[in-house]
């Protein structure tokens, strides 16, 4: 395991490949990015206000690109508050008016109200800008390594430990397996959300 | 180089890579259901009263009660990859000031139709989840569910607009809409137009009604 590092030239390349891997990794993340026209295009489930549609852990795609019909009601958007940092993943209950300033009502399908008490003070609608996406694609369970690592953070120490010590050995296999590797980076990368 | 470790980690590769293209065929087995959804909604009790958002608001606004009659065959939406189905009814009327293409939606009843598979995520209490697990026993798919029959059903949302004012709205049509929450894959709505296998909502929307004026307090007491 060891054994690279007696040649510069090979631990070197590994180091470079390595790099590789994680901004490959980025890349896509941005790229799909730029595709869906949101900041965030895969997000993973927090909470259980949506059930028993979405669980916790659930990772979610999101599009934001209104190319055949606007965000109608009934759609699952991810929204952010005004100057607050939760975004959170409800259904269009209310749409009154057209264009990017219909104001728009949200709700949870497993809360018995809407979400007019989530919103800002003297916020009684959203408008499309404060949505970051509709959701279109699900898979089930895949993001709740994200949420384990971030409710137990020894988890996180141990994991950086573990990987510190097989970089190398990631390296080789890595090569071997880039592509399916980048999709768990990205799933590993994406934010969590209520 | 094959040591124990790497094993492992080759095993993990591959399970996850497995996993992923087997939900990938679930996914897609999607398309492979046809689907012939159909509804048909008529109001059948409208009211306007005065109420307020909540109980601390000196805010008074107006509040349609939409009472309706809902037939639905949904049952072709039911698939082995359905999680579940979210049913709702929207009240749709145009803007009064906005031109032709402003309008207003409101949801006035939704209703989440799990799968049995999905049964034991739903939120209802145990004497309920009892009740609609002998309903389905023994199926893993019951399109039985996606059949809805509703005479004069309340309304669950009492819907008003941003202005306050409701009553005496010309041109409100009822309509059906259906969202498809699959296990893994793409979420799906009702279509407008046909699409391969799924054809677009049979029917599914109501005759334009109007809104009545405001009904006064003493015809609902009786006095």
């Amino acid at each position: 395991m060891l054994s690279s590092l007696q040649n510069p030239r090979q631990a070197a390349a590994q180091l470079l490949n390595f790099a590789l891997i994680l901004s490959t990794a980025f890349m896509m993340w941005k790229g799909l990015s730029i595709a869906a026209d949101s900041p965030s295009p895969i997000v993973v489930v927090l909470s259980g206000s949506m059930e028993p549609a979405f669980q916790r852990g659930d990772l979610l795609f999101l599009w934001n690109r209104n190319l055949l019909a606007e965000t109608d009601i009934g759609e699952v958007v991810v929204y952010n508050v005004k100057g607050k940092d939760i975004p959170i993943v409800h259904r269009v209950v209310r749409k009154f008016g057209l264009g990017e300033h219909a104001k728009l009502l949200t709700k949870g399908d497993n809360n018995a109200a809407d979400d007019t008490e989530l919103y800002a003070r003297g916020q009684d609608y959203l408008e499309r800008r404060d949505i970051i996406g509709s959701v279109v694609g699900y898979i089930p369970f895949v993001g709740y390594v994200t949420i384990m690592l971030s409710e137990h953070p020894w988890l996180k120490t141990v994991m950086l430990g573990i990987m510190g010590l097989l970089v190398l050995q990631y390296a080789i296999l890595f090569e071997a397996d880039r592509d399916s590797y980048d999709v768990r980076i990205v799933i590993a990368l994406s934010p969590k959300y209520e | 180089m094959y040591n124990s470790l790497t094993r492992l980690q080759n095993v993990f590769g591959f399970f996850t890579t497995v996993a992923f293209v087997v939900g990938a065929i679930i996914a897609a087995s999607d398309f492979t259901a046809p689907r012939t959804p159909s509804a048909s909604i008529k109001p059948t009790n409208v009211q306007v009263v005065k109420g307020r958002p909540h109980y601390y608001s000196s805010k008074k606004e107006e509040y349609a009660i939409i009472k309706f009659s809902l037939d639905a065959d949904l049952s072709s939406l039911f698939t082995w990859n359905t999680k579940q189905l979210f049913v709702y009814v929207t009240a749709e009327w145009p803007a009064v000031d906005g031109g032709a293409n402003q309008t207003n939606k409101a949801v006035i009843w939704d209703a989440i139709i799990t799968s049995p598979s999905s049964d034991h995520l739903a939120n209802i209490g145990p004497a309920t989840l009892k009740k609609l697990r002998k309903s389905a026993a023994g199926k893993s798919i019951d399109p039985n569910r996606g059949k809805l029959s509703l005479k004069n059903q309340r309304p669950k949302y009492q819907i008003t607009h941003p202005s306050g004012k409701v009553a005496k709205t010309d041109d409100v049509t009822l309509r059906v809409h259906y969202n498809v929450q699959p296990w893994v894959g793409a979420l799906t709505w009702n279509q407008d137009v046909d699409f391969a296998m799924w054809k677009k909502m049979g029917q599914g929307i109501s005759k334009a009604f109007s809104l009545p004026a405001i009904k006064k307090k003493d015809e609902t007491k009786g006095r």
